[in-house]
């Protein structure tokens, strides 16, 4: 698969939370690709000292693919990516973006649609939403924030949706009590997580307990990679060895050298980034492969997992 | 006559196992077949859990109504955390878990005990008649008369399995019997 980056140009910026920061992109030559509701877009950043690329939610309605928009929160320890979008990016910049890809579709044939947003973890949500009421679909938000940092879209939500708007903002103490919210539920009803790690392991355990078919659960987490210990990954096709440093992914140090591999997450979710492994134990955090394939240590994820050890051979 | 291993759509059971993490368990059986699902049963607190049987006699193929009809009323005020447990002849487990389907619930949450007979539900490919208890093949079809081999494809939405004719360059031509696995 070869990724085409697209250059789009931002037309407008708005500061939609305390911390987040929404974007509106428009082609610079032609149209934007159609979109579904849930899709991302990687936004391809020059960094100072490597090319970043992050993962965004296309929060826009996919039946108006003219523009597309994409919400940043600024992260405190930002690996670049949001400290530029923050920083460094203004109305009248170009930049390159991939095509759509979605990981995270809605189940049209679903009862019901239960949404639960964890602060940015709305913007897949506000694609949902548009066609979700254009279908008839019966579906709920759950929308957990601090408003002192996020609560993007609160006023627009509330207008849209009415008491289907469940609201908790934690600054003001107001809890969702995840047992109550998914015991509640009737035949057919899909829940959808988008937040940050603790609310989906929150729900998915919380519905697991009470007895959900774990078919009817989705989420999506587009975290950054952790850092790690660096290390060596000699490339048997391309005889390259590269170093991979603490803060850069086995992925970002392939890319610098010019070795291009398919990828749509960069997060350990969409398992195109798959590597063959000939030698050297993985330390493997990626939600694609079972546990089985781990075990087995014949494949890395390079976007989030790394070497155990010093290195690693790889079939590339 | 051998079970073909390449043909994928016909079903593999197994005996089904409690969930207990459940909030509805749901039996639902033919009067025969009770006994595969009684042990699970057994396991269920009173409250948490209910058994529908289907009535002997009904007419073989056609769910009963007053069971489909009970069966439509306690799927629509079911927990999304209910499990289904299905015994009875094969067309049956089928029949019901179709019902399950269209009331929203998935295939995870299903579970169909082996059937109680080898007797198959056969759907003719000619005139689309569907035929119960058929045992042995090929079998003449009782809507259009032809003479249909009984095939191991399964349909589920039929919860069939697939006739065609077997003697159709010569109709005149019998054929031996086989007795079905």
């Amino acid at each position: 698969m070869s990724i085409d980056s697209i250059p789009v140009r931002v037309m407008a910026i708005e500061q939609v939370a305390p911390l987040i920061r929404e974007f509106k992109l428009e082609a610079i030559e032609g149209k934007l690709p159609a979109f579904s509701p849930g899709s991302h877009v990687q936004v391809i950043m020059p960094g100072e000292a490597r090319e970043i690329r992050n993962a965004y939610s296309l929060c826009s309605d996919p039946a108006m693919p003219r523009r597309y928009s994409i919400a940043v929160r600024l992260q405190e320890d930002s690996r670049g990516g949001s400290s530029f979008m923050h920083g460094e990016v203004n109305v009248g910049d170009e930049l390159a973006i991939t095509p759509p890809a979605n990981l995270f579709a809605p189940v049209m044939a679903a009862r019901k649609h239960l949404l639960i947003a964890g602060g940015v973890g709305i913007t897949p949500f506000m694609s949902y939403i548009p066609e979700l009421k254009r279908q008839g679909a019966e579906f709920e938000l759950h929308y957990l924030y601090r408003g002192s940092q996020t609560g993007a879209y609160l006023d627009q939500l509330q207008q849209q949706l009415g008491s289907a708007l469940h609201r908790y903002d934690s600054g003001q103490g107001n809890k969702c009590d995840l047992s109550t919210v998914l015991s509640d539920q009737g035949p057919g009803t899909h829940v959808y997580i988008c937040g940050p790690e603790s609310l989906i392991e929150g729900v998915c355990s919380t519905a697991k307990a009470l007895g959900w078919p774990e078919s009817l659960i989705h989420y999506e987490a587009f975290a950054a990679p952790e850092p790690g210990e660096p290390f060596k990954a000699q490339l048997t096709r391309s005889g390259k060895t590269l170093d991979v440093a603490a803060d850069e992914s086995l992925l970002e140090a392939l890319e610098r050298e010019g070795i291009a591999v398919p990828n749509l997450c960069r997060g350990g979710v969409c398992g195109q980034c798959a590597t063959p492994v000939i030698e050297g134990a993985v330390e493997h955090r990626d939600e694609f492969l079972s546990a089985d394939e781990k075990a087995n240590g014949g494949c890395i994820m390079p976007c989030v997992s790394r070497a155990a050890g010093k290195h690693l051979t790889l079939d590339i | 006559m051998q079970i073909d291993p390449s043909i994928k759509s016909r079903p593999k059971y197994v005996a089904p196992e409690l969930v207990a993490s459940a909030g509805l368990q749901l039996f639902v059986s033919e009067s025969d077949a009770g006994h595969l699902l009684e042990p699970l049963y057994r396991q269920c607190s009173e409250s948490g859990a209910q058994w529908l049987v289907a009535e002997p006699g009904n007419a073989p193929g056609t769910l009963a109504d007053s069971l489909s009809g009970y069966l439509q009323r306690v799927l629509s005020d079911a927990p999304v955390t209910t499990r289904l447990y299905v015994a009875g002849s094969e067309g049956f487990l089928w029949d019901i878990r179709n019902q399950a389907l269209s009331a929203g619930l998935v295939d995870e949450q299903i579970q169909l005990a082996p059937p109680v007979t080898k007797a198959r539900r056969l759907f003719c490919t000619h005139c689309y008649t569907l035929m119960e208890g058929v045992t042995s093949s090929p079998h003449t079809c009782s809507g259009c008369g032809r003479l249909l081999l009984v095939r191991d494809h399964f349909a589920r939405l039929h919860g069939a399995y697939v006739g065609v004719q077997i003697n159709a360059e010569d109709p005149e031509e019998q054929l031996e019997q086989e007795v079905l696995q």
